[in-house]
């Protein structure tokens, strides 16, 4: 009894589940943390502009993104750093074909306490904090004393699969490794609440991920004047910390996804990631 | 008479203090539970409404609601329970009803208990290479669920074997008797009065699929979807990745918005065991021995 009534059942529902509907173009846009809130913010304006398509978004990371396009998982990438030879060579034997779009533009800030004093930080004083080979391990190493804290420099890092990780090393310690005993966060919004409320603390992260409970600081380098993280610097390549954001597209963009990408270039598109802190890849008027 | 000696004394205190001891223990156990629950509704209270639970999140997930994600733990959870427990219970029935005690038996239970050991991120990367990459079934509900299933194999098939084992033999030998065959005595016998049992693996199921995060997390469940998925080869938003997105990825969420969705997350799994546990009291009051 039991039985036959628990089979027909479940049979009732199988039949259900295999005539979903089909019908909408689905787009398979997966990758970069710091890209993951901009890329959700394009596909919920996108319902509205075309509601034929529909874009699924997942975070995970510029390696998971880029991961996923070698193995032919995804429609879209993102990424916040460029693919290596070595993964385009081994998308290329899997069938697939890589093509770089740069949608944008993203700052590093870095981020300090608020009771900090210190207003400008030089890549080298940077290098010295991060570095495996950096002298700097207490405030004083750099003639800053932070009131509430004991001298010792809380370093704040991202986890080595991060784009984030990625770019900030390249572009302060160069082929350096960081130094050991970094906290390593999950997330660029971890990185800056947990700097909010270390005094000691320093961490970068994303420009769009200021708060105003944190301090950013102007960053100098080759010894000249320092230049605040915005979005004018990151686009017109003042700041010293800014980086192209991507997609990748399997090929070039065809059908449903070529108007995507259009779009995502289009004024419209490009004012949504101006709104989310990021530089827009030309200037773009906004109301 | 008599007399209450020194020894009986001191017997009586230490009686009393490990007593004492154990009820501690048992009130230390009760206290996270309450504190979990009274912060969820303190906290994420005030943000349920009916607008919360019906409508897609919106503002860059900053605000609206979570409809999508509950959704999407629906699917995850019922299409899991479709494919696990027909799968485990009739592994269960095999193992207590026909199998004999020999080395494959042996082999089966101690995979069985490997199974159940695997760290559910060691699913995940399982679920991604078979479901995902080998069957082509891409980032979908089918690919979530089937390692949503397989991962939680093991709780259906030992919480079904010890509720099989609980009818008394008795019962089965009465059945032979009249001449029934094993698969009759199974089907008309062992399986009704084995139901409560079987529902208890059910239960404990429910809960740890929807709640788990790992699994689904490359297999099947999106940051970001905007649309309600339709067939099991969609995408799908899941309450719990959903609370991680909105708690640690997303910037400017309100306070209470990850609150309130964990306190969906749990709510929902409540109402689900409180209707077995229901439907196991009422099936025990029909219970014949």
């Amino acid at each position: 009894m039991y039985l036959r009534k628990s089979m027909s059942l479940m049979g009732a529902l199988l039949a259900v589940i295999a005539t979903g509907a089909e019908g909408r173009t689905l787009i398979q846009n997966k990758g970069s943390d710091t890209l993951v809130n901009v890329a959700q913010a394009w596909a919920e304006a996108y319902q509205s502009v075309n509601p034929d398509a529909a874009v699924a978004v997942s975070g995970g990371g510029s390696g998971t993104g880029i991961a996923a396009m070698i193995n032919g998982t995804v429609d879209i990438a993102n990424a916040s750093r460029k693919m290596k030879d070595k993964e385009i060579k081994m998308a290329d034997e899997r069938g697939h074909h890589p093509v770089e779009h740069i949608v944008g533009f993203d700052a590093l800030a870095v981020f300090i306490h608020q009771d900090n004093p210190a207003d400008t930080l030089t890549i080298e004083q940077l290098a010295q904090i991060y570095g495996r080979d950096g002298k700097a391990r207490k405030w004083s190493d750099i003639g800053i004393t932070v009131p509430g804290c004991k001298d010792e420099i809380v370093v704040v890092s991202r986890q080595n699969n991060s784009g984030t990780y990625a770019y900030f090393r390249e572009a302060v310690l160069g082929k350096e490794k960081y130094r050991n005993g970094t906290l390593d966060m999950h997330g660029s919004k971890d990185v800056v609440d947990l700097v909010e409320k270390t005094p000691c603390a320093i961490g970068y992260s994303g420009l769009a991920y200021a708060t105003e409970h944190v301090k950013m600081v102007c960053v100098s380098k080759d010894g000249q004047a320092c230049v605040s993280p915005s979005v004018e610097t990151a686009g017109n390549g003042a700041y010293p910390i800014a980086r192209p954001l991507m997609m990748y597209t399997n090929g070039e963009p065809q059908g449903e996804i070529k108007k995507y990408m259009d779009w995502i270039m289009s004024d419209a598109g490009q004012c949504i990631i101006l709104k989310k802190g990021y530089a827009p890849v030309r200037p773009v008027q906004c109301n | 008479m008599f007399e209450i000696s020194a020894l009986n004394q001191r017997n009586k205190k230490v009686e009393r203090l490990f007593r004492t001891l154990f009820l501690m223990m048992v009130l230390l156990l009760v206290l996270p539970v309450i504190v979990i629950l009274a912060t969820l509704i303190i906290k994420g209270g005030p943000i349920i409404s009916f607008e919360f639970l019906f409508t897609s999140p919106t503002d860059g997930m900053t605000a609206g609601g979570i409809l999508p994600a509950l959704i999407g733990t629906v699917w995850l959870v019922s299409v899991a329970l479709l494919v696990s427990v027909p799968l485990g219970v009739a592994a269960a029935v095999y193992l207590n009803e026909y199998a004999g005690n020999n080395w494959f038996t042996r082999v089966i239970n101690l995979a069985i208990i490997n199974l159940a050991g695997v760290p559910s991120i060691v699913h995940a990367l399982f679920g991604v290479g078979a479901f995902v990459i080998f069957f082509k079934f891409g980032t979908s509900i089918l690919a979530a669920s089937l390692t949503l299933a397989i991962m939680t194999l093991p709780v259906v098939i030992v919480a079904t074997r010890e509720s099989l084992a609980a009818v008394p033999m008795a019962f089965r030998e009465a059945c032979w008797n009249m001449g029934a065959t094993r698969w009759q005595t199974i089907r008309r016998v062992v399986l009704p009065n084995a139901v409560s049992g079987i529902l208890t693996g059910v239960i404990l199921e429910v809960s740890r699929t929807a709640g788990e995060t790992a699994p689904i997390m490359f297999t099947g469940a999106a940051f970001f979807l905007p649309y309600l998925p339709e067939s099991i080869f969609d995408q799908t938003m899941a309450l719990s990745l959903h609370l991680f997105v909105v708690s640690t990825q997303v910037p400017g969420v309100p306070e209470a918005l990850p609150y309130g969705v964990a306190l969906v997350l749990v709510t929902m799994v409540l109402i689900m065991n409180s209707l077995s546990i229901a439907f196991r009291v009422y099936l025990r009051g029909k219970k014949k021995w």
